[in-house]
Protein backbone atom coordinates (compact mmCIF):
# COMPACT_ATOMS: atom_id res chain seq x y z
CA UNK A 1 0.00 0.00 0.00
CA UNK A 2 1.01 3.63 -0.56
CA UNK A 3 1.96 6.11 1.93
CA UNK A 4 -0.70 8.86 2.52
CA UNK A 5 1.71 11.24 4.10
CA UNK A 6 3.55 10.65 0.69
CA UNK A 7 0.12 11.25 -0.69
CA UNK A 8 -0.10 14.39 0.61
CA UNK A 9 2.47 16.53 -0.84
CA UNK A 10 1.09 16.13 -4.47
CA UNK A 11 -2.10 18.10 -3.39
CA UNK A 12 -1.28 21.90 -2.73
CA UNK A 13 -4.31 22.86 -0.83
CA UNK A 14 -3.54 20.64 2.13
CA UNK A 15 -0.69 22.78 2.74
CA UNK A 16 -3.48 25.60 4.17
CA UNK A 17 -3.98 26.73 7.77
CA UNK A 18 -7.56 27.26 8.67
CA UNK A 19 -7.79 29.61 11.61
CA UNK A 20 -4.18 29.27 12.31
CA UNK A 21 -4.45 25.50 12.26
CA UNK A 22 -3.04 23.24 9.90
CA UNK A 23 -5.90 22.21 7.39
CA UNK A 24 -7.49 18.84 8.18
CA UNK A 25 -9.74 17.78 5.36
CA UNK A 26 -12.46 15.61 6.32
CA UNK A 27 -15.13 16.55 3.52
CA UNK A 28 -14.00 14.09 0.64
CA UNK A 29 -17.38 13.00 0.39
CA UNK A 30 -18.80 16.18 -0.82
CA UNK A 31 -15.74 16.76 -2.74
CA UNK A 32 -11.83 15.51 -3.01
CA UNK A 33 -8.97 17.54 -3.47
CA UNK A 34 -6.81 17.59 -6.58
CA UNK A 35 -3.26 16.63 -7.27
CA UNK A 36 -1.20 18.91 -8.95
CA UNK A 37 -0.91 16.99 -11.70
CA UNK A 38 -4.75 17.02 -12.36
CA UNK A 39 -4.63 21.18 -12.18
CA UNK A 40 -1.34 20.60 -14.51
CA UNK A 41 -3.24 18.75 -16.85
CA UNK A 42 -6.37 21.27 -17.63
CA UNK A 43 -3.97 24.27 -17.66
CA UNK A 44 -1.55 22.41 -20.28
CA UNK A 45 -4.88 21.71 -22.31
CA UNK A 46 -5.66 25.51 -21.92
CA UNK A 47 -2.43 26.82 -22.86
CA UNK A 48 -1.77 24.25 -25.81
CA UNK A 49 -4.43 22.94 -27.07
CA UNK A 50 -7.69 24.55 -26.70
CA UNK A 51 -10.19 24.74 -29.41
CA UNK A 52 -13.07 23.19 -29.89
CA UNK A 53 -14.20 19.89 -30.43
CA UNK A 54 -15.77 18.18 -33.72
CA UNK A 55 -15.41 21.23 -35.35
CA UNK A 56 -13.66 22.81 -38.05
CA UNK A 57 -10.30 21.57 -40.27
CA UNK A 58 -7.49 22.98 -38.03
CA UNK A 59 -4.99 21.48 -35.95
CA UNK A 60 -5.66 22.57 -32.89
CA UNK A 61 -9.15 21.85 -33.61
CA UNK A 62 -8.18 18.15 -34.07
CA UNK A 63 -5.81 18.10 -30.99
CA UNK A 64 -8.83 18.99 -28.58
CA UNK A 65 -11.09 16.60 -30.63
CA UNK A 66 -8.31 13.63 -29.98
CA UNK A 67 -7.75 14.59 -26.28
CA UNK A 68 -11.60 14.48 -25.59
CA UNK A 69 -11.81 11.01 -27.16
CA UNK A 70 -8.68 9.70 -25.48
CA UNK A 71 -10.28 10.97 -22.06
CA UNK A 72 -13.33 9.15 -23.34
CA UNK A 73 -10.96 6.18 -23.69
CA UNK A 74 -9.73 6.36 -20.44
CA UNK A 75 -12.66 6.47 -18.49
CA UNK A 76 -14.34 3.44 -20.56
CA UNK A 77 -11.47 1.55 -19.48
CA UNK A 78 -11.30 2.33 -15.86
CA UNK A 79 -14.89 1.20 -15.88
CA UNK A 80 -14.95 -1.01 -18.45
CA UNK A 81 -17.06 0.10 -20.35
CA UNK A 82 -17.46 0.63 -24.07
CA UNK A 83 -15.47 3.83 -25.55
CA UNK A 84 -19.34 4.51 -27.51
CA UNK A 85 -21.16 4.00 -23.90
CA UNK A 86 -19.37 6.91 -22.44
CA UNK A 87 -21.38 9.84 -21.61
CA UNK A 88 -19.78 13.08 -20.52
CA UNK A 89 -22.27 15.32 -18.17
CA UNK A 90 -21.39 17.79 -15.33
CA UNK A 91 -22.25 15.21 -12.66
CA UNK A 92 -23.82 12.31 -11.24
CA UNK A 93 -26.96 14.30 -10.78
CA UNK A 94 -26.91 15.49 -14.24
CA UNK A 95 -26.41 11.60 -15.56
CA UNK A 96 -29.28 10.00 -13.30
CA UNK A 97 -31.58 12.77 -14.46
CA UNK A 98 -30.25 12.05 -18.08
CA UNK A 99 -31.68 8.39 -17.92
CA UNK A 100 -34.77 9.66 -15.66
CA UNK A 101 -35.90 11.71 -18.63
CA UNK A 102 -34.66 10.61 -21.69
CA UNK A 103 -35.26 6.83 -20.84
CA UNK A 104 -38.53 7.29 -18.40
CA UNK A 105 -40.37 9.77 -20.24
CA UNK A 106 -40.63 7.53 -22.93
CA UNK A 107 -41.02 4.19 -20.80
CA UNK A 108 -42.80 4.89 -17.73
CA UNK A 109 -46.81 5.07 -17.76
CA UNK A 110 -49.25 5.11 -15.21
CA UNK A 111 -49.08 2.79 -12.48
CA UNK A 112 -45.08 1.47 -13.50
CA UNK A 113 -43.18 1.35 -10.56
CA UNK A 114 -39.54 2.90 -10.07
CA UNK A 115 -38.08 1.05 -7.11
CA UNK A 116 -34.96 3.41 -5.32
CA UNK A 117 -34.04 2.89 -1.70
CA UNK A 118 -34.25 4.75 1.66
CA UNK A 119 -30.43 5.71 1.71
CA UNK A 120 -30.49 7.19 -1.59
CA UNK A 121 -29.14 10.98 -2.23
CA UNK A 122 -31.32 12.99 -3.55
CA UNK A 123 -29.94 12.95 -6.61
CA UNK A 124 -31.39 9.18 -7.16
CA UNK A 125 -34.64 10.08 -5.59
CA UNK A 126 -35.93 13.49 -6.72
CA UNK A 127 -35.52 12.86 -10.60
CA UNK A 128 -37.52 9.45 -10.21
CA UNK A 129 -40.51 11.72 -7.92
CA UNK A 130 -40.81 13.92 -10.90
CA UNK A 131 -40.92 11.70 -13.88
CA UNK A 132 -43.70 9.73 -11.79
CA UNK A 133 -45.09 12.61 -11.41
CA UNK A 134 -45.06 13.13 -15.08
CA UNK A 135 -46.36 9.81 -16.42
CA UNK A 136 -48.78 8.45 -13.86
CA UNK A 137 -45.94 6.31 -12.53
CA UNK A 138 -45.06 5.71 -8.80
CA UNK A 139 -41.47 5.43 -6.76
CA UNK A 140 -41.23 2.41 -4.35
CA UNK A 141 -38.34 2.49 -1.69
CA UNK A 142 -36.71 -0.05 0.12
CA UNK A 143 -36.04 0.22 3.87
CA UNK A 144 -32.60 -0.71 5.60
CA UNK A 145 -31.41 -2.68 8.75
CA UNK A 146 -31.06 -1.52 12.08
CA UNK A 147 -26.98 -2.29 10.87
CA UNK A 148 -27.27 0.35 8.04
CA UNK A 149 -27.71 -2.05 4.90
CA UNK A 150 -30.49 -2.79 2.40
CA UNK A 151 -32.72 -4.82 3.85
CA UNK A 152 -32.79 -7.41 1.41
CA UNK A 153 -35.98 -9.12 2.63
CA UNK A 154 -37.99 -5.45 1.40
CA UNK A 155 -35.95 -5.67 -1.40
CA UNK A 156 -36.97 -8.69 -3.01
CA UNK A 157 -41.06 -8.25 -1.76
CA UNK A 158 -40.87 -4.89 -3.79
CA UNK A 159 -39.12 -6.41 -6.76
CA UNK A 160 -42.54 -8.43 -7.17
CA UNK A 161 -44.43 -5.19 -7.93
CA UNK A 162 -42.32 -5.96 -11.11
CA UNK A 163 -40.58 -2.53 -11.56
CA UNK A 164 -39.41 -1.09 -14.57
CA UNK A 165 -36.61 0.83 -13.43
CA UNK A 166 -33.83 -0.25 -10.04
CA UNK A 167 -32.34 3.01 -9.09
CA UNK A 168 -29.52 1.91 -5.92
CA UNK A 169 -26.62 3.45 -4.66
CA UNK A 170 -22.95 1.78 -4.55
CA UNK A 171 -21.73 3.46 -1.80
CA UNK A 172 -24.34 5.20 0.90
CA UNK A 173 -22.74 9.22 0.82
CA UNK A 174 -24.30 9.28 4.29
CA UNK A 175 -24.18 5.92 6.04
CA UNK A 176 -20.67 4.39 4.01
CA UNK A 177 -22.92 1.61 3.16
CA UNK A 178 -21.20 -1.24 0.51
CA UNK A 179 -24.26 -2.55 -1.22
CA UNK A 180 -24.18 -5.74 -2.99
CA UNK A 181 -25.52 -4.46 -5.86
CA UNK A 182 -24.00 -7.40 -8.36
CA UNK A 183 -26.32 -10.01 -6.66
CA UNK A 184 -29.08 -6.57 -6.81
CA UNK A 185 -28.46 -6.28 -10.34
CA UNK A 186 -29.15 -9.56 -10.86
CA UNK A 187 -32.49 -9.81 -8.64
CA UNK A 188 -33.70 -6.83 -10.56
CA UNK A 189 -32.93 -8.28 -13.90
CA UNK A 190 -34.86 -11.38 -13.32
CA UNK A 191 -37.86 -9.16 -12.74
CA UNK A 192 -36.97 -7.34 -16.14
CA UNK A 193 -36.28 -4.23 -14.46
CA UNK A 194 -33.38 -1.97 -15.94
CA UNK A 195 -30.68 -1.31 -13.10
CA UNK A 196 -29.13 2.38 -12.75
CA UNK A 197 -26.26 2.69 -10.12
CA UNK A 198 -25.20 5.75 -8.67
CA UNK A 199 -21.54 5.21 -8.42
CA UNK A 200 -20.58 8.72 -6.63
CA UNK A 201 -18.89 7.43 -3.79
CA UNK A 202 -17.97 4.51 -5.02
CA UNK A 203 -15.37 4.92 -8.23
CA UNK A 204 -13.23 7.02 -5.94
CA UNK A 205 -12.20 4.39 -3.35
CA UNK A 206 -12.45 0.71 -5.43
CA UNK A 207 -12.32 -0.63 -8.47
CA UNK A 208 -15.36 -0.79 -10.06
CA UNK A 209 -16.34 -2.92 -13.27
CA UNK A 210 -19.80 -2.44 -14.90
CA UNK A 211 -19.94 -5.20 -16.91
CA UNK A 212 -19.28 -7.44 -13.57
CA UNK A 213 -21.60 -5.67 -11.76
CA UNK A 214 -24.03 -6.03 -15.05
CA UNK A 215 -26.12 -3.07 -14.75
CA UNK A 216 -27.51 -1.26 -17.19
CA UNK A 217 -26.59 2.77 -16.42
CA UNK A 218 -23.40 3.85 -14.08
CA UNK A 219 -23.36 7.36 -12.50
CA UNK A 220 -20.52 8.88 -11.24
CA UNK A 221 -18.53 12.65 -10.53
CA UNK A 222 -14.91 13.27 -11.29
CA UNK A 223 -14.82 15.76 -8.90
CA UNK A 224 -15.29 12.77 -5.98
CA UNK A 225 -12.18 11.20 -7.62
CA UNK A 226 -9.49 13.46 -7.37
CA UNK A 227 -10.72 15.24 -11.10
CA UNK A 228 -12.15 18.57 -11.51
CA UNK A 229 -15.73 20.02 -10.82
CA UNK A 230 -18.36 19.97 -13.97
CA UNK A 231 -17.58 16.78 -15.45
CA UNK A 232 -19.24 13.46 -14.63
CA UNK A 233 -19.56 10.28 -16.90
CA UNK A 234 -22.74 8.23 -17.24
CA UNK A 235 -22.22 4.98 -18.49
CA UNK A 236 -24.81 3.00 -19.99
CA UNK A 237 -25.50 -0.17 -21.80
CA UNK A 238 -25.12 0.89 -25.50
CA UNK A 239 -28.53 -0.70 -26.94
CA UNK A 240 -30.13 0.87 -24.48
CA UNK A 241 -28.77 4.07 -25.34
CA UNK A 242 -28.95 3.79 -29.18
CA UNK A 243 -33.19 3.13 -28.17
CA UNK A 244 -33.22 6.34 -25.84
CA UNK A 245 -34.24 9.75 -27.16
CA UNK A 246 -31.95 12.69 -26.43
CA UNK A 247 -31.73 14.49 -22.73
CA UNK A 248 -30.58 17.94 -24.03
CA UNK A 249 -30.62 18.78 -27.99
CA UNK A 250 -28.95 21.33 -30.10
CA UNK A 251 -25.60 21.13 -31.46
CA UNK A 252 -23.22 18.81 -31.43
CA UNK A 253 -25.83 16.01 -31.11
CA UNK A 254 -27.27 16.12 -34.53
CA UNK A 255 -26.95 14.51 -37.35
CA UNK A 256 -29.07 16.56 -40.44
CA UNK A 257 -31.38 19.34 -39.56
CA UNK A 258 -34.44 20.35 -41.15
CA UNK A 259 -36.37 23.02 -40.26
CA UNK A 260 -39.23 20.94 -39.09
CA UNK A 261 -36.95 17.86 -38.17
CA UNK A 262 -33.77 16.58 -36.58
CA UNK A 263 -32.11 13.65 -36.56
CA UNK A 264 -29.70 12.13 -34.07
CA UNK A 265 -25.56 11.46 -33.65
CA UNK A 266 -24.65 8.60 -33.08
CA UNK A 267 -24.25 7.50 -29.09
CA UNK A 268 -21.87 8.95 -27.16
CA UNK A 269 -22.68 12.38 -29.23
CA UNK A 270 -26.35 12.23 -29.29
CA UNK A 271 -26.13 12.81 -25.51
CA UNK A 272 -23.78 15.80 -25.23
CA UNK A 273 -25.07 18.45 -26.42
CA UNK A 274 -23.16 21.65 -26.75
CA UNK A 275 -19.70 22.22 -26.13
CA UNK A 276 -18.21 19.75 -23.93
CA UNK A 277 -16.17 20.29 -20.89
CA UNK A 278 -12.84 19.24 -22.69
CA UNK A 279 -10.83 20.47 -20.10
CA UNK A 280 -12.14 18.80 -17.45
CA UNK A 281 -12.31 15.39 -19.68
CA UNK A 282 -8.79 16.09 -19.49
CA UNK A 283 -8.83 16.38 -15.99
CA UNK A 284 -10.90 13.42 -14.78
CA UNK A 285 -8.12 11.82 -16.93
CA UNK A 286 -5.40 12.61 -15.40
CA UNK A 287 -7.26 12.11 -11.98
CA UNK A 288 -7.81 7.88 -13.43
CA UNK A 289 -3.53 8.33 -14.11
CA UNK A 290 -3.51 8.98 -10.65
CA UNK A 291 -5.41 6.45 -8.89
CA UNK A 292 -3.71 4.05 -11.28
CA UNK A 293 -0.52 5.23 -10.30
CA UNK A 294 -1.46 4.17 -6.73
CA UNK A 295 -3.45 1.05 -7.81
CA UNK A 296 -7.40 0.70 -7.24
CA UNK A 297 -6.75 -2.25 -4.69
CA UNK A 298 -4.19 -0.49 -2.96
CA UNK A 299 -6.71 2.77 -2.77
CA UNK A 300 -9.53 0.88 -1.40
CA UNK A 301 -7.18 -1.37 1.70
CA UNK A 302 -6.23 2.37 2.71
CA UNK A 303 -9.84 3.05 2.81
CA UNK A 304 -10.88 0.29 4.55
CA UNK A 305 -7.81 1.31 6.93
CA UNK A 306 -8.72 4.85 7.48
CA UNK A 307 -12.72 4.04 8.22
CA UNK A 308 -11.58 1.07 10.40
CA UNK A 309 -9.31 3.77 12.57
CA UNK A 310 -12.20 6.10 12.73
CA UNK A 311 -14.88 3.50 14.15
CA UNK A 312 -12.35 2.48 16.31
CA UNK A 313 -11.33 6.18 17.70
CA UNK A 314 -15.14 7.55 17.57
CA UNK A 315 -17.04 4.11 19.32
CA UNK A 316 -14.80 4.61 22.31
CA UNK A 317 -15.87 8.48 22.90
CA UNK A 318 -18.86 8.49 25.10
CA UNK A 319 -20.52 11.23 23.33
CA UNK A 320 -20.73 9.85 19.67
CA UNK A 321 -23.48 8.03 17.89
CA UNK A 322 -21.79 6.28 15.27
CA UNK A 323 -24.52 5.77 12.23
CA UNK A 324 -23.97 2.91 9.97
CA UNK A 325 -22.33 -0.58 10.24
CA UNK A 326 -19.47 -0.39 12.40
CA UNK A 327 -17.82 -3.23 9.61
CA UNK A 328 -15.37 -1.87 7.63
CA UNK A 329 -15.23 -4.71 5.29
CA UNK A 330 -19.11 -3.27 3.77
CA UNK A 331 -18.16 0.45 4.81
CA UNK A 332 -16.38 2.93 2.44
CA UNK A 333 -15.41 6.79 1.94
CA UNK A 334 -16.93 7.99 5.33
CA UNK A 335 -17.83 8.16 9.34
CA UNK A 336 -21.07 9.74 10.25
CA UNK A 337 -21.95 10.37 14.00
CA UNK A 338 -23.83 11.91 16.11
CA UNK A 339 -22.68 14.27 19.06
CA UNK A 340 -25.40 14.06 21.37
CA UNK A 341 -27.12 16.68 22.77
CA UNK A 342 -25.17 19.06 20.02
CA UNK A 343 -25.99 20.34 16.84
CA UNK A 344 -24.07 18.79 13.64
CA UNK A 345 -23.73 22.49 12.88
CA UNK A 346 -22.37 24.04 16.02
CA UNK A 347 -19.88 20.83 16.50
CA UNK A 348 -18.68 21.57 12.82
CA UNK A 349 -18.14 24.89 13.73
CA UNK A 350 -15.95 24.60 16.78
CA UNK A 351 -13.85 21.81 14.68
CA UNK A 352 -13.47 23.94 12.13
CA UNK A 353 -11.99 26.38 14.57
CA UNK A 354 -9.59 23.85 15.09
CA UNK A 355 -8.95 23.53 11.46
CA UNK A 356 -11.03 20.35 10.54
CA UNK A 357 -13.43 20.31 8.10
CA UNK A 358 -16.21 18.24 8.49
CA UNK A 359 -19.67 18.35 6.53
CA UNK A 360 -22.79 18.66 8.96
CA UNK A 361 -26.08 18.36 7.98
CA UNK A 362 -28.38 15.46 6.40
CA UNK A 363 -25.94 15.69 3.44
CA UNK A 364 -28.68 15.71 0.74
CA UNK A 365 -30.24 12.02 2.27
CA UNK A 366 -33.30 13.85 4.24
CA UNK A 367 -35.44 10.54 3.98
CA UNK A 368 -32.74 8.34 5.36
CA UNK A 369 -32.34 10.83 8.15
CA UNK A 370 -35.87 10.98 8.97
CA UNK A 371 -35.43 7.30 9.03
CA UNK A 372 -33.46 7.22 11.43
CA UNK A 373 -35.25 9.87 13.93
CA UNK A 374 -31.20 12.41 13.41
CA UNK A 375 -32.42 15.75 12.75
CA UNK A 376 -28.18 16.46 11.04
CA UNK A 377 -25.36 14.58 11.50
CA UNK A 378 -21.97 14.80 11.43
CA UNK A 379 -19.74 12.97 8.60
CA UNK A 380 -15.89 12.85 8.77
CA UNK A 381 -15.16 11.59 4.80
CA UNK A 382 -12.12 10.28 3.53
CA UNK A 383 -9.45 10.24 0.72
CA UNK A 384 -6.08 9.02 -0.43
CA UNK A 385 -4.48 11.99 1.11
CA UNK A 386 -6.69 11.38 4.49
CA UNK A 387 -4.17 10.11 7.50
CA UNK A 388 -4.18 8.84 10.66
CA UNK A 389 -2.78 11.37 12.13
CA UNK A 390 -5.98 13.22 10.61
CA UNK A 391 -8.43 11.21 12.34
CA UNK A 392 -6.14 11.85 16.07
CA UNK A 393 -7.01 15.57 14.75
CA UNK A 394 -10.21 14.82 14.18
CA UNK A 395 -10.52 12.70 17.81
CA UNK A 396 -8.69 15.54 20.00
CA UNK A 397 -10.99 18.59 18.11
CA UNK A 398 -13.96 16.70 19.39
CA UNK A 399 -12.73 17.37 23.01
CA UNK A 400 -12.92 20.75 22.57
CA UNK A 401 -16.88 20.42 22.04
CA UNK A 402 -17.13 19.19 25.23
CA UNK A 403 -14.99 22.59 26.99
CA UNK A 404 -17.75 25.19 25.26
CA UNK A 405 -21.03 22.78 25.74
CA UNK A 406 -20.40 21.17 28.92
CA UNK A 407 -21.46 17.61 27.14
CA UNK B 1 -15.15 31.02 19.11
CA UNK B 2 -16.85 34.30 20.07
CA UNK B 3 -19.95 33.15 18.50
CA UNK B 4 -20.34 30.80 21.13
CA UNK B 5 -19.58 33.19 23.90
CA UNK B 6 -21.24 33.25 27.66
CA UNK B 7 -24.49 35.17 26.76
CA UNK B 8 -25.25 33.00 23.43
CA UNK B 9 -24.89 29.59 25.66
CA UNK B 10 -27.20 30.87 28.09
CA UNK B 11 -29.81 31.74 25.76
CA UNK B 12 -29.32 28.26 23.99
CA UNK B 13 -29.30 26.75 27.57
CA UNK B 14 -32.22 28.15 29.02
CA UNK B 15 -33.70 30.00 25.96
CA UNK B 16 -36.62 32.68 26.98
CA UNK B 17 -40.48 32.83 25.99
CA UNK B 18 -40.33 28.92 24.31
CA UNK B 19 -44.14 27.61 23.82
CA UNK B 20 -47.04 28.42 21.58
CA UNK B 21 -49.96 31.26 21.67
CA UNK B 22 -53.49 31.04 20.56
CA UNK B 23 -56.54 33.33 20.11
CA UNK B 24 -57.67 35.61 17.52
CA UNK B 25 -55.16 38.10 17.89
CA UNK B 26 -52.18 35.25 17.67
CA UNK B 27 -50.29 35.61 14.40
CA UNK B 28 -48.06 32.35 13.65
CA UNK B 29 -45.52 31.70 11.04
CA UNK B 30 -42.94 28.68 10.74
CA UNK B 31 -39.92 28.28 8.54
CA UNK B 32 -36.87 25.96 8.46
CA UNK B 33 -33.25 25.90 6.65
CA UNK B 34 -33.59 23.45 4.32
CA UNK B 35 -29.62 22.20 4.43
CA UNK B 36 -29.99 21.39 8.02
CA UNK B 37 -33.83 20.75 8.85
CA UNK B 38 -33.69 23.38 11.52
CA UNK B 39 -37.56 24.73 12.39
CA UNK B 40 -38.56 27.89 13.75
CA UNK B 41 -41.70 29.13 14.85
CA UNK B 42 -43.15 32.45 16.72
CA UNK B 43 -46.36 32.91 17.67
CA UNK B 44 -47.20 36.55 18.18
CA UNK B 45 -50.36 38.70 20.40
CA UNK B 46 -51.09 42.01 18.76
CA UNK B 47 -52.95 44.38 20.39
CA UNK B 48 -53.22 47.54 18.24
CA UNK B 49 -50.53 47.64 16.28
CA UNK B 50 -48.28 46.75 19.15
CA UNK B 51 -47.05 42.72 19.85
CA UNK B 52 -47.80 42.04 23.78
CA UNK B 53 -46.70 38.68 24.05
CA UNK B 54 -43.98 35.93 22.26
CA UNK B 55 -43.44 32.86 22.26
CA UNK B 56 -41.69 30.51 19.45
CA UNK B 57 -40.64 26.83 19.32
CA UNK B 58 -38.36 24.93 17.36
CA UNK B 59 -35.28 22.67 16.82
CA UNK B 60 -32.37 24.21 15.77
CA UNK B 61 -28.89 24.31 16.74
CA UNK B 62 -27.14 26.53 19.46
CA UNK B 63 -27.38 29.56 17.23
CA UNK B 64 -30.54 29.54 16.12
CA UNK B 65 -32.11 28.65 19.35
CA UNK B 66 -29.73 31.43 20.91
CA UNK B 67 -31.31 33.76 18.12
CA UNK B 68 -34.93 33.00 18.74
CA UNK B 69 -34.30 33.56 22.01
CA UNK B 70 -32.93 36.90 21.81
CA UNK B 71 -35.35 37.99 19.29
CA UNK B 72 -38.16 36.90 21.37
CA UNK B 73 -37.28 39.15 24.11
CA UNK B 74 -36.65 42.13 21.93
CA UNK B 75 -39.90 42.07 19.93
CA UNK B 76 -42.29 42.20 22.97
CA UNK B 77 -43.76 45.86 23.48
CA UNK B 78 -42.23 46.84 19.53
CA UNK B 79 -45.21 48.59 17.47
CA UNK B 80 -45.16 45.99 14.05
CA UNK B 81 -45.08 48.89 11.98
CA UNK B 82 -41.30 49.85 13.62
CA UNK B 83 -40.61 45.91 12.86
CA UNK B 84 -41.42 45.96 9.41
CA UNK B 85 -39.39 49.20 8.80
CA UNK B 86 -35.96 47.17 9.51
CA UNK B 87 -34.13 45.48 7.27
CA UNK B 88 -33.22 42.09 8.45
CA UNK B 89 -29.30 42.69 8.94
CA UNK B 90 -30.67 45.93 11.31
CA UNK B 91 -32.68 43.17 13.05
CA UNK B 92 -30.61 41.05 13.29
CA UNK B 93 -28.19 43.70 15.29
CA UNK B 94 -30.87 45.27 17.63
CA UNK B 95 -31.94 42.10 18.69
CA UNK B 96 -29.74 39.25 18.46
CA UNK B 97 -26.69 41.50 18.42
CA UNK B 98 -23.71 38.86 17.74
CA UNK B 99 -22.30 37.76 14.53
CA UNK B 100 -21.31 34.60 12.76
CA UNK B 101 -19.55 33.27 9.85
CA UNK B 102 -21.01 33.12 6.67
CA UNK B 103 -21.58 29.50 6.75
CA UNK B 104 -23.65 29.44 9.68
CA UNK B 105 -25.26 32.95 8.56
CA UNK B 106 -28.73 31.11 7.63
CA UNK B 107 -28.65 29.94 11.58
CA UNK B 108 -28.97 33.02 12.49
CA UNK B 109 -31.57 34.57 10.32
CA UNK B 110 -34.24 32.24 10.18
CA UNK B 111 -35.68 33.23 13.19
CA UNK B 112 -35.54 36.87 12.01
CA UNK B 113 -36.97 35.54 8.48
CA UNK B 114 -40.01 33.92 10.15
CA UNK B 115 -40.65 37.45 12.10
CA UNK B 116 -39.81 39.54 9.45
CA UNK B 117 -42.74 37.64 7.37
CA UNK B 118 -44.91 37.65 9.86
CA UNK B 119 -44.86 41.67 10.07
CA UNK B 120 -45.38 41.97 6.33
CA UNK B 121 -48.57 40.19 6.81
Amino acid sequence: MFDPQVVRKDFPILKREINGKPLVYLDSGATSQKPISVLEAERNYYEKHNANVHRGAHTLGDEATQIYQGARNKVAKFVGGGEAEIIFVRNTTEAINLVAYAWGLDNLEKGDVVLTTIMEHHSNLVPWQEVARRTGARVEVVGITKEGQIDQQDYAEKLKLKPKMVAIVQVSNALGTINPVKEMTKAAHRVGALVLIDGAQAVPHMGVDVKKIGCDFYAFSAHKMLGPMGIGVLWGRREILEMMSPFLTGGGMIKEVFTDHSTWADVPEKFEAGTPNVAGAVGLASAIDYLEQLGMEAVREHDKEIVGYSLELLAQLPNIKILGTHDKSTRSGSVSFEYMGVHAHDAATILDSEGVAVRSGHHCTMPLHNHLGVVASIRASFNVYTTKEDIDTLVTALGKIKTIFGK
Amino acid sequence: MDMYREDVMDHYEHPRNQGELVGDDVVTERDSNASCGDMVQFFLKVEQGKIVDVKWKGIGCAITTAAASKLSEYLVGKKIEDIRKLGEEELVKKAIGFEINLGRSKCLTLPVKVVKSLCRS
